[in-house]
């Protein structure tokens, strides 16, 4: 019984697959990387609508923002990677495929673009007014005002709460497995499927993504504290 | 005179909504004078102030900065069009402003604040606009706080900060907007001070303030807003040593106690 339970645990199976088990681990972090581009580019685009002068433009923003922030990452995953090419392939008359990795990155990055925009919008929401007016009074252009004078303190009041939702992201980049994407779980859930050995398996996977995560998470948030202690005093 | 005016403001009306807060002011202020706007809140001074710079937009009326019109772009038919928001941002620039709040901007050090309009408003090089960045910075006597960031300084040094900020675009006017209203009593003279070296300097400026003393002293001339219209204007010694309009005569009474 204990010699079962033994080899049951035994997690020396995990170091035996490492390069490929990092090599999904690297698949992650790429996926992450990619759909972090688009989530921040397109949540900032968003957030810009949703605080324009103009009414249909911030209409656009909302809509927008309830959309991708109220799909479940799974579903969009796999609505971009099986639905999304069949609509084009039928509008075009042609046969069209999405590789799982544009998939996986458009879906996420669409979906956390709706919570990085909500961030972007309180972000720059927070900056006075009276700084807007400080540079419109020394003749800045609005889009000077943006890229200098608003844009570089909203990164600095939004890092909290974005790191927060990187870390979502990063956990999201794990259904992409769903799609065959090959990243870590992937690559374990191969590997179980031969060994019949899903516990040292999965518990392994479990802590290479905690510990990657804490570690992450505790370096950004102390960088992010000692850059923003310099201006909000 | 016959020099054309640095500021012309010809009848400026402002309405907020059913609120009209400037009822048709016009003045002139000439190159080198030092105006005092003062009257008591909500009788339009700081609006008439945020209309010269185009922070508010007159809805009649317009200003002339150095006889260029700041409202409207004429072309040779004589039509007047709005003047687009390119032209106004390059008038701007002939006008320094000094806000109640300071408004510095807080991930920049003190020299970043003072030279980023310099620098990348006007073009001069970082060199360049580091050089005149320092000269400013030595006029407002804090050219040893270069490098802090603004949430280190205490208002009285934010608001100097600020005087060199607007300074360092060298411009045809000073408008202070109270500059001294959110400082503690015991850090507006250092502000005052400034401004002082300023006006003896023969910068030309125009400040809303309810420093009386400073009105009296330093201006050429003070002009009393009540309920949007200029009530009584002239000399200081005039104006504070005989005053004609009992509105004014009443207004300077509860500065004197």
């Amino acid at each position: 019984m204990s010699e079962t339970l033994q080899q049951l645990l035994d997690i020396s199976i995990f170091w035996e697959y490492r390069t490929v088990l990092l090599r999904g681990l690297a698949v992650n972090f790429y996926v992450f990387v990619c759909a972090a581009i688009v989530a921040l580019s397109l949540g900032l685009g968003a957030a810009l609508l949703r605080v324009s002068r103009r009414r249909p433009l911030r209409a656009l923003g909302t809509l927008h923002v309830e959309i991708f922030r109220n799909a479940p990452d799974y579903v969009m995953v796999v609505w971009v990677h099986f639905v999304l090419p069949l609509l084009i392939g039928t509008l075009l008359h042609t046969r069209f495929e999405l590789n799982p990795f544009v998939s996986a990155i458009i879906a996420l990055g669409f979906v956390y673009s709706g919570y990085f925009a909500e961030t972007f919008r309180a972000g720059i929401e927070a900056v006075p007014i009276g700084q807007i007016e400080a540079g419109r009074s020394c003749g800045m252009s609005d889009r000077h005002i943006l890229w200098r004078i608003v844009l570089p303190q909203v990164v600095r009041r939004m890092l909290p709460e974005s790191i927060n939702q990187f870390i979502s992201l990063f956990k999201a980049t794990t259904i992409v497995s769903l799609i065959a994407v090959p990243d870590l779980m992937y690559q374990v859930s191969m590997i179980t499927q031969q060994e019949m050995r899903p516990l040292p398996l999965y518990t392994g996977a479990a802590l290479v993504y905690f510990a990657v995560i804490l570690v992450a998470s505790y370096a950004l948030r102390a960088a992010s504290e000692r850059w923003r202690n310099k201006i909000f005093a | 005179m016959s020099e054309v005016p640095t500021i012309r403001v010809v009848d400026v009306h402002k309405r907020f909504g059913s609120l009209e807060v400037l009822k048709g002011v016009s003045f002139e202020v000439h190159r080198g004078n030092v105006v005092s706007m003062i009257g008591a809140s909500g009788s339009g001074k700081s609006t008439l102030l945020r209309c010269i710079n185009h922070l508010e937009t007159p809805t009649t009326g317009d200003i002339f900065i150095e006889g260029e019109s700041l409202c409207f772009r004429g072309d040779a038919a004589g039509s007047r069009a709005p003047r687009p928001l390119s032209e106004i941002n390059r008038m701007r620039r002939d006008l320094g402003t000094v806000f109640q709040q300071f408004n510095l901007w807080p991930h920049m050090t003190v020299l970043g604040n003072v030279i980023e309009a310099p620098n990348r408003v006007r073009g001069l090089s970082r060199k360049a606009a580091a050089q005149l960045g320092g000269e400013c910075l030595a006029r407002v006597h804090l050219e040893d706080k270069a490098l802090e960031y603004p949430a280190r300084l205490s208002g009285g040094q934010q608001q100097r900060v600020a005087i060199a900020r607007a300074l360092a675009m060298q411009p045809k006017v000073m408008l202070f907007d109270e500059p001294t209203s959110s400082l503690d009593p015991e850090l507006t003279d250092e502000v005052l001070g400034v401004m002082r070296e300023l006006a003896a300097d023969g910068t030309t400026m125009i400040v809303v303030t309810h420093e009386m003393g400073f009105a009296r002293e330093v201006s050429d001339r003070v002009m009393f807003l009540h309920n949007g219209l200029i009530e009584e204007e002239g000399p200081p010694d005039q104006m504070f040593g005989a005053p004609k309009s009992e509105r004014f005569r009443q207004f300077i009474a509860k500065y004197l106690y």
